[in-house]
């Protein structure tokens, strides 16, 4: 016994490295090629955008013009983020929620199965975009038609990853489940959702990326506000740093939005490691 | 935990997975506080039967009841042992005995559970490691928990499928005196079913071993194994007795494997 013990807790002594050697391997570590990518596309930009640069409005306007914009529209920025976030949240968040629950209980109930699949066969795979033209014309107001496409985009595959995870719960856990006597809901809740759960991420994931897409271009339709409304509305304008800057700080969003989904993700699912 | 009129009757069990007939013509009774071993070579249906005791399959034919009470699903007064430590990976050990708990004390707290579930594990020599997850423990740590929330279950019947056949001999042993140790010292006794393929672990926890043939699988022979217990191990492997029962039961498998090796 005391030695199965000591077996247990021999990774967190081992684990705790020292520091000498833990310095030469974080150094080795060090991963220079993205800053290289990263330096030498800056580089060509600076270049192209100097080579371009006629009188007046530059087409592609060099870095530290476009950062200067950047900085000089932060407060409209993120008057448009909060806009756009009040969209994306309650479709995604909508989506998210209606996704798992819809998706478990088809993959776990066969005639709902029967019912599901089928239909969700030819209705996934309509990209989500065409319905904006409808969504904004039919819904009363532009929040509601951008929220309802955005919780289109994602709820797909959010139900269908929910769904193949609860269909392939290994057999050994629903054993267990049953002998224990667990109750259908007990075994939702306990069983099937936690053992889904890695497919339920990626269903987020590529849920999020849909969002961030059909929430820009629906603004681009008709929004007063929001990321992809702040690029268009200096598109029409010509004023191109102003725009290459709102595509930049859009896909810093979308990327902080990634890496949180991707944290979360790691640590809800540490029993896999 | 009442035991009364806690046996096992199997009655002319037939089981076929479409034209496959895994088992036929069981007919096997386990007394109340009784523990037998189902031994066999793989292929017999030993696990089948087993799961069909368990009520996790359904017979083709035949009829299984467990304490007076037809078999019709699963159900917690059979507590299962399978041979992959099946804990739940995302709950912590305690969390996983504790659903036992929940099942046998549906009226505690949350605490309580967690209370119980913790003394049951230290009865199994894990009182150290109940807030870890699974995956942090051995093999012979996870089966050890396995069989608390086996136990915490507080169930009449006791069915384990190859329970340390996953094991290292050293764990194994020390596995073995523990269920003998945990079913002994209980009061009533647990109904026992124990799947193994290992004939000296038949002999030496079992009051009964039932031998099972395949193609299909059936129970071939029925050996009581009346030596005193508690049994040592250095003892039984010298004795005499032991050795005349083991070449007994390997000669009825040889058999068995000669039978179906001449009619093929």
């Amino acid at each position: 016994m005391s030695a199965e013990q000591k077996a247990l807790e021999l990774p967190s002594t081992v684990r705790g490295d020292t520091g000498g050697g833990a310095r030469r391997r974080l150094f080795a570590d060090f991963a220079w090629e993205p800053w290289a990518l990263a330096a030498a596309l800056l580089v060509a930009w600076q270049i192209t955008g100097n080579a371009l640069a006629g009188e007046g409005n530059p087409l592609l306007p060099p870095p530290a013009v476009v950062l200067r914009a950047l900085w000089d529209s932060l407060p409209e920025l993120g008057r448009g983020t909060v806009s756009s976030f009040l969209i994306l949240v309650p479709g995604y968040g909508f989506a998210l929620v209606l996704g798992v629950a819809l998706g478990l209980l088809a993959g776990t109930t066969p005639r709902l199965a029967r019912a599901f699949f089928p239909f969700a066969k030819v209705a996934a795979p309509i990209p989500p975009t065409v319905f904006i033209p409808y969504a904004i014309a039919v819904l009363p107001t532009f929040h509601l038609s951008a929220t309802f496409v955005v919780f289109l985009g994602a709820f797909w595959p959010i139900f269908q990853n929910a769904a193949s995870g609860a269909l392939s719960v290994e057999g050994r856990h629903r054993d267990n489940a049953r002998v224990l006597g667990f109750s259908h809901f007990e075994y939702l809740r306990k069983v099937v959702f936690p053992a889904s759960l890695p497919h339920i991420f990626s269903g987020m994931a590529v849920g999020l990326g849909f969002s961030f897409i059909l929430l820009t271009v629906a603004e681009l339709f008709g929004a007063n506000a929001g990321l992809g409304r702040f690029v268009q509305y200096y598109a029409d304008f010509a004023d191109y740093p102003r725009m290459v800057a709102g595509i930049l700080y859009t896909g810093a969003v979308t990327w902080a939005a990634m890496s949180l989904l991707d944290k979360l993700r790691h640590r809800a699912l540490f029993w896999l490691r | 935990m009442t035991h009364a009129g806690h046996s096992l009757r199997i009655e002319r069990l037939k089981f076929a997975y479409g034209d496959a007939t895994i088992l036929d013509g069981i007919d096997l009774s386990v007394h109340e506080g009784e523990f037998l071993a189902l031994l066999g070579p793989s292929g017999s249906g030993k696990s089948t039967l087993l799961r069909l005791i368990a009520g996790l399959e359904a017979p083709t034919a035949g009829l299984v009841s467990a304490g007076g009470r037809p078999v019709a699903g699963p159900g917690t007064d059979r507590a299962v042992v399978f041979q992959h430590y099946a804990l739940f990976p995302w709950m912590t050990v305690v969390d996983n005995v504790a659903e036992a708990v929940a099942k046998a004390h549906p009226t505690l707290s949350r605490g309580e559970r967690r209370e119980r579930a913790q003394a049951q594990l230290a009865r199994v020599g894990l009182g150290e490691v109940g807030r870890h997850h699974p995956f942090e423990l051995s093999g012979g740590m996870q089966q050890r928990a396995a069989i608390a929330r086996a136990l915490a279950l507080e169930s009449p019947f006791l069915l384990m499928d190859e329970p340390f056949g996953a094991l290292d001999p050293i764990n194994r042993a020390r596995l073995q005196d523990l269920l003998v140790e945990v079913w002994r010292g209980s009061s009533p006794r647990r109904t026992v079913v124990f799947v193994t393929h290992d004939v000296d672990e038949a002999l030496l926890l079992a009051d009964r071993v039932a031998v099972m043939g395949a193609n299909p699988g059936r129970v071939i022979a029925e050996y009581p194994v009346a030596f005193d217990r508690p049994r040592q191990r250095a003892a039984l492997f010298k004795d005499a007795g032991f050795h005349h029962l083991r070449e007994e039961i390997a000669d009825a498998l040889d058999a068995d494997t000669l039978a179906h090796l001449e009619a093929a």
